[in-house]
């Protein structure tokens, strides 16, 4: 179904509202920032990862000629803050550290050569605590832990020990009498690396003082009003003696949607009363901001021989790291993935361990789970000589079936995505030896949260739209695009104000696929809220009631008389000294439907036998996109997300030491990166089943890209080379392992977990 | 302690106060305030810091501030004019080459570089060419898509 | 993040003697881009630099029948990627120089610079030592010539005196029917510091049999070195599957790889033996004959044959 044509705006493509700033080297970014007076401040990190702070002397630091203030833990509030409901951590810590590079003091310095020499003059002395760094290990009888405190914790909400922080389950039918029932059962256990978000603009911020004592925060951030809270609660300040300022947002991807390191230059400013700027090293970003640890998958379904899936049991271990930077929230409803089990028992641990706490990225977990879940469905496909697509669109989800969350699935896409790849890779098809073909299905749904827009009309009929969410991925074009087709006017007519939490109306972070569905939902309501108060202007001057009007391209006419009207250039005029004066069109909304948002992706490998390198020869994915605002816009996050999910697949590892947990390749020397020499051109293919919900009809798109890579690309290189490798990535070293038969299982006990419950 | 250093940034002489150990990066950003160049790593593996020295692009965080007195620096900031934008502004403008930004300028200057020496390149070339940037939101296609067509502009209009 | 003074020789002598009064605690730097990097993660503080960039006479690329190619002290490794010269005579160090980082960092780097920063994954590096580099050394007591093997004494360190410069590199014109190729292995086709790197240069007689071999590996011990066990094997034989497998095996049993972030010594060691047989089995389809740049480029970083 396509619903091109009855758009003016919306599925045309649009340059960015900031392209130009941003071509030109004008858009400013938080470290473009400069104030007079500006100090900088540099963090010392922890040389371990459980010990006791025994002394921390500053007085060397201090005294440098130069050094403005010094602070550590004890001078920040004595309050704990978390990402969520628990509170695990202190934004710097007080008496015990708890990974290798937590910041534990932090200078301002009249420059950063400066502050980097009072750096080096602090002494530390520690006492080391037992530390653990394993997540399995973490879990066992006995194991160190992590917070020995935890129960005391605000906001913890288990008593199960053994450091596991959260625990997600989700059941549905009889899980044991199924997997009886089932012809065949097939079990894997999967494990996938550490990834780092990989933002190009390290963490940033200016933080400075106004003469009233109130702080201003120049940020790089999804989230200011998330800032801004965070910084109330570990500053002990109320939110309305802060104002956050985003700026110019150099890639998040969820790893600047909270509080992170503004809360050092905020004291600082206060202390020494001259605007602090920190701006993060490469190395700082790896070793001191979380990033996603590694995830360990234990699948298992019961099958029928006909393909029909009957039951699914999944555990899930999550290392958190030392706190809950972010947690596996996303994952749950992933151990099924886009298909219809009646049957299934899924359950996601968090567990800490004295490793750098872990982070949000694009649907923290998803990713993990869908390499897990779609590689174990070629597995099972394998297992009963059935074709891979086959058994995807077999046990696909339809319209109707109810979703692990519970609820009932609508209309979408799903069937069509997948009919798309196979007509674009054309699946099956006969290759050389070495080549191979894999799929893979990716789920996930449109994310919703407090979401606000406003909207005035301008004297000369143009209008001025005001959010509170910071543009990632071009959302804000993508938000004038929808304001501009609910109003009838060209984009050109948009003014996308820049804004801050003072100004602009409070919303949720930017990120989890909301802000185009959710907030631009608000958007359009908005408009809508904006026309109706036009129309009442117009039924005023034009002296009809308002059902007797109609509204066009900017402009409100009587239907029976269509040459009687007023365009919106003399309502908008008129208005300014109309009783009602000036127009202002609002709206507000918090939750959202399920609106699930499916994509089916394809890749075409060759194997090198020799090297066990993979060179990636053809990708194609095809999502369901609902209606696409600005395609051009769509089809880049499309690229984007796959090609994240590429480096995942084949060549980012962020790894740890086995002792100490501290991050061993902390650049982009050794963290590796796609780069454009190694890719294929992405093939995408938009699919447009429209929304029930969401503005015109659209979902959301920026996350699903990422999922698929590793499941398509591992499957591929099964079909290629007969080996499936089970641990991400998928390196040359680890294929030729596989083809020589010395690739290992990865042992993983269920027995205990199951025990542990009850279960058995 | 600062020394005085005179470079030619954009066409343009500039007296600035530089320490000896700063790089042209920092240069540019703290003392000339050309703030388009973008520090992504500070190690030359991003290219997000990417200028061009006597038209060859280079990593401005790998070179030595002082040592570039006797080139011409052009930086994001040198190649649009009252005119408009350079074909290869324009070609990621309308192609869409780009979301966050923050790797564009080096990407943009990349490209320049490489258009002015290679005027017929093909996709493979020009994936060669801006094998030193890194990008994280585009997966490089529209990137790619851009400058091409900027090559095919900058030949029409040759 | 120390600070240091920066100092900026005009003459050859002018850098000896500036490099003579700063003695330990100063640093000679030509691209800068080692230098930079270790400068900042605090593993080099000097107190001053001394810049080559603006001595005059060193930024060049010469070849004659006589002197071979000659290679300045100030030539880069874009320079060397894109000479003619260096394409058609010497296609293995164009290889390693179209395998090196990416072209920003191409512009800036020098080949001096690599050879003195002795790193085992250095890329020109294997190239050289196939060709039979030598190296012009000068101090404030005048010059010697070394062989580039005798430069390399472990991981990070070199033969040079402290005070002394590499200023040319100079390799012997080839023979008749020589082929050669590098290639990298890394994850990645641009930016990665090489996991393993093998050059192989192999001449041939008027009847096909091996006149020389020479192999040398990058990444797999403490310095670059040459595998003079599988070259000795290739010596007059007729270079078939067979003989250019066992040069393979030869090579990989002579090198001590060691793990890292990149990978497990075994895996590091099976590369040598593929990459060995690759880069043989390609000098000898090459001899005499040598392939373009577009193939050299594509064959030189090994993300899949
Ligand atoms: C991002 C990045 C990517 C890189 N990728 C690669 C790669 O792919 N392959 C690779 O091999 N290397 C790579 N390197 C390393 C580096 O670029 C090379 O080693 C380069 O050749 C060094 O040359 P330079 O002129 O920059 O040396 P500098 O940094 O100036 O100096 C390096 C060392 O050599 C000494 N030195 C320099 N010239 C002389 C001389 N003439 N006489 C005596 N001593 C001298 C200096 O004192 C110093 O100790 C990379 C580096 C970076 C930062
Ligand atoms: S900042 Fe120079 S390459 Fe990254
Ligand atoms: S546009 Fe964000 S890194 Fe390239």
């Amino acid at each position: 179904m396509t619903t091109t044509t009855q758009f003016k705006v919306l599925e045309q493509n649009h340059p960015r509202v900031d392209a130009y700033e941003k071509v030109t080297g004008r858009a400013a970014y938080a470290s473009d920032v400069y104030l007079p007076g500006m100090l900088a401040c540099k963090l010392l990190p922890s040389e371990r990862n459980h010990a006791r702070i025994v002394s921390i002397d500053t007085g060397a630091a201090a005294a440098l000629p130069g050094v403005r203030a010094v602070v550590t833990g004890t001078d920040f509030p004595d309050v704990r803050f978390g990402s969520g409901a628990l509170r695990d951590r202190y934004v710097m810590p007080r008496e015990v550290v708890n990974f290798v590079g937590e910041p534990i003091a932090a200078v301002a310095a009249d420059d950063e050569a400066t502050a980097q020499e009072a750096i080096e003059l602090i002494k530390v002395e520690y006492e080391d605590i037992p530390s653990v760094v394993n997540p399995l290990a973490a879990m066992v009888d006995g194991a160190a832990s992590v917070h020995p405190d935890l129960e005391s914790y605000e906001g913890y909400g288990f008593t199960l020990g053994h450091n596991v922080s959260t625990l997600l389950d989700a059941d549905r039918g009889d899980v044991e009498q199924a997997f009886r029932d089932a012809d065949v059962v097939v079990e894997d256990v999967y494990r996938s690396q550490g990834i780092n978000q990989g933002f190009l603009e390290p963490m940033a911020c200016v933080a400075d003082v106004e003469p009233s004592g109130r702080l201003v925060i120049y940020a790089s951030t999804q989230g200011p009003y998330q800032i801004r809270a965070g910084l109330a609660a570990v500053l002990e300040m109320p939110v309305s003696r802060i104002r956050i300022v985003p700026m110019e947002l150099g890639g998040g991807f969820g790893a600047k949607l909270r509080l992170a390191f503004e809360a050092f230059p905020a004291l600082l400013a206060m202390r020494t009363g001259r605007p602090v700027k920190l701006v993060n090293t490469r190395e700082e970003v790896f070793t001191m901001n979380g990033p996603r640890l590694p995830v360990t998958n234990y699948v298992r379904s019961g099958v029928m021989n006909d393909g029909t899936i009957v039951a699914r049991e999944a555990y899930t271990i999550f290392d958190v790291g030392a706190y809950l930077g972010a947690g596996p929230n996303s994952g749950i409803g992933h151990g099924i993935g886009a298909y219809r089990i009646p049957n299934f028992r899924l359950r996601s641990y968090g567990v800490y361990t004295n490793k750098i706490y872990v982070g949000s990225y694009r649907a923290s977990g998803v990713a993990d789970m869908t390499f897990a879940v779609e590689s174990h469905m070629d597995h099972i496909a394998h297992e009963i000589g059935m074709d891979p697509y086959d058994l995807r669109l077999h046990n696909a989800l339809r319209e109707g079936d109810v979703s692990v969350s519970g609820a009932v699935v609508p209309s979408n896409g799903l069937i069509e995505t997948l009919e798309a790849i196979k007509e674009t890779m054309e699946w099956p098809r006969q290759l050389e030896d070495g080549h191979g073909l894999g799929l893979a299905l990716c789920e996930w749904r449109s994310g919703s949260g407090p979401s606000t827009a406003a909207i005035s009309i301008n004297d000369d009929g143009t209008v001025s739209l005001l959010t509170g969410s910071t543009d990632i991925s071009g959302s804000d074009t993508s938000l004038a695009a929808i304001a501009a087709e609910a109003l009838g006017i060209p984009m050109s007519s948009v003014i996308v104000a820049k804004r801050d939490t003072d100004m602009a109306p409070y919303t949720g972070q930017s990120g989890g696929s909301r802000v185009v569905y959710s907030q631009g939902t608000a958007v359009q309501r908005a408009a809508e809220d904006t026309v109706q108060k036009l129309m009442a202007l117009a039924a005023e001057r034009l002296g009809v009631p308002e059902d007797a009007l109609g509204c066009e391209d900017g402009r409100v006419y009587v239907m029976d008389n269509e040459p009687q009207g007023l365009t919106f250039v003399q309502l908008a005029a008129a208005s300014i000294t109309s009783r009602g004066g000036p127009i202002i069109g609002t709206a507000a909304l918090s939750s959202m439907p399920y609106t699930p948002v499916f994509a089916a992706q394809a890749a075409e490998v060759k194997v090198d036998r020799d090297t066990g390198q993979i060179k990636l020869l053809r990708y194609v994915q095809a999502q369901d996109v609902g209606v696409a605002i600005n395609p051009m816009a769509v089809e880049g996050q499309l690229d984007g997300g796959v090609v994240q999910g590429i480096g995942r697949a084949l060549t980012e590892d962020q790894q740890f030491d086995p002792d100490n947990g501290a991050v061993r390749n902390p650049s982009f020397a050794s963290y590796l990166m796609p780069l454009a020499i190694d890719l294929p051109e992405i093939e995408d293919v938009l699919i447009r089943v429209p929304a029930e919900d969401g503005p015109f009809g659209a979902r959301a798109v920026a996350e699903p890209p990422g999922f698929g890579p590793p499941a398509a690309i591992a499957n591929a290189v099964y079909d290629a080379v007969g080996v499936r490798v089970k641990q991400l990535p998928l390196s040359g070293e680890r294929v030729l392992a596989a083809l020589n038969g010395e690739y290992d299982d990865i042992p993983f006990d269920v027995e205990a977990l199951r025990l542990a419950e009850g279960i058995i | 302690m600062k020394q005085p250093l005179t470079l030619k940034i954009n066409g343009e002489n500039r007296l600035l106060l530089v320490e000896p150990f700063y790089s042209l990066l920092d240069c540019l950003r703290d003392e000339a305030r050309l703030t388009g160049s973008k520090k992504g790593c500070d190690e030359g593996d991003c290219g997000a810091c990417t200028v061009l020295l006597d038209g060859k692009p280079v990593t401005s965080c790998l070179v030595l501030a002082h040592s570039a007195h006797d080139a011409e620096i052009t930086t994001i900031e040198g190649l649009a004019d009252v005119d408009g934008l350079s074909p290869v502004q324009k070609a990621f403008v309308e192609h869409g080459g780009l979301q966050c930004g923050f790797c564009i300028p080096g990407l943009i200057m990349s490209a320049t570089g490489f258009l002015q020496a290679n005027p017929e390149p093909t996709e493979e070339d020009v994936r060669f060419a801006i094998g030193g940037n890194l990008c994280r939101c585009t997966g490089y296609n529209r990137v790619v898509e851009a400058i091409m067509a900027a090559a095919a502009e900058m030949r029409e209009s040759a | 993040m120390a600070r240091f003074d920066y100092l900026e020789p005009h003459s050859l002598d002018e850098a000896l003697r500036l490099l003579a009064e700063g003695g330990d605690n100063t640093r000679l730097v030509a691209g800068s881009t080692d230098f930079l990097v270790r400068w900042r993660t605090g593993v080099w503080r000097p107190d001053s630099v001394v810049c080559m960039q603006h001595v005059p006479g060193l930024d060049y690329i010469t070849w004659n029948p006589d002197d071979g190619l000659s290679i300045g002290a100030l030539a880069t490794v874009q320079d060397i990627e894109q000479s003619d010269e260096v394409r058609n005579r010497y296609p293995a160090l164009a290889a390693g120089a179209t395998a090196f980082a990416g072209v920003q960092v191409r512009n800036l780097a020098t080949v001096a610079g690599n050879i003195c920063n002795a790193s085992p994954a250095g890329d020109t590096l294997p190239a050289l030592l196939a060709y039979n580099a030598q190296c012009r050394i000068v101090g404030t007591g005048g010059e010697r010539w070394l062989p580039l093997d005798e430069v390399f004494v472990g991981p990070g360190r070199t033969a040079l005196e402290s005070g002394e410069i590499l200023t040319e590199i100079r390799l012997p014109a080839p023979a008749e029917n020589t082929g050669g190729l590098y290639i990298k292995h890394s994850p990645r086709g641009a930016m990665d510091i090489s996991a393993v790197g093998v050059a192989s240069v192999v001449s041939l007689n008027a009847d096909g049999a091996c006149a020389s071999a020479r192999i040398a590996l990058g990444a797999v011990a403490p310095t670059p070195v040459r595998a003079y066990g599988a070259e000795g094997r290739l010596v007059s034989q007729t270079l078939d599957a067979a003989n250019i497998a066992e040069a393979g095996r030869l090579a990989a049993q002579s090198c001590s790889p060691i793990a890292d972030v990149r990978s497990g010594a075994d895996y590091r060691r099976e590369m040598v033996r593929v990459l060995t047989e690759r880069t043989l089995s390609h000098a000898v389809a090459t001899a005499g004959n040598p392939p373009s740049y577009d193939d050299i480029r594509r064959l030189a970083v090994q993300t899949a044959w």
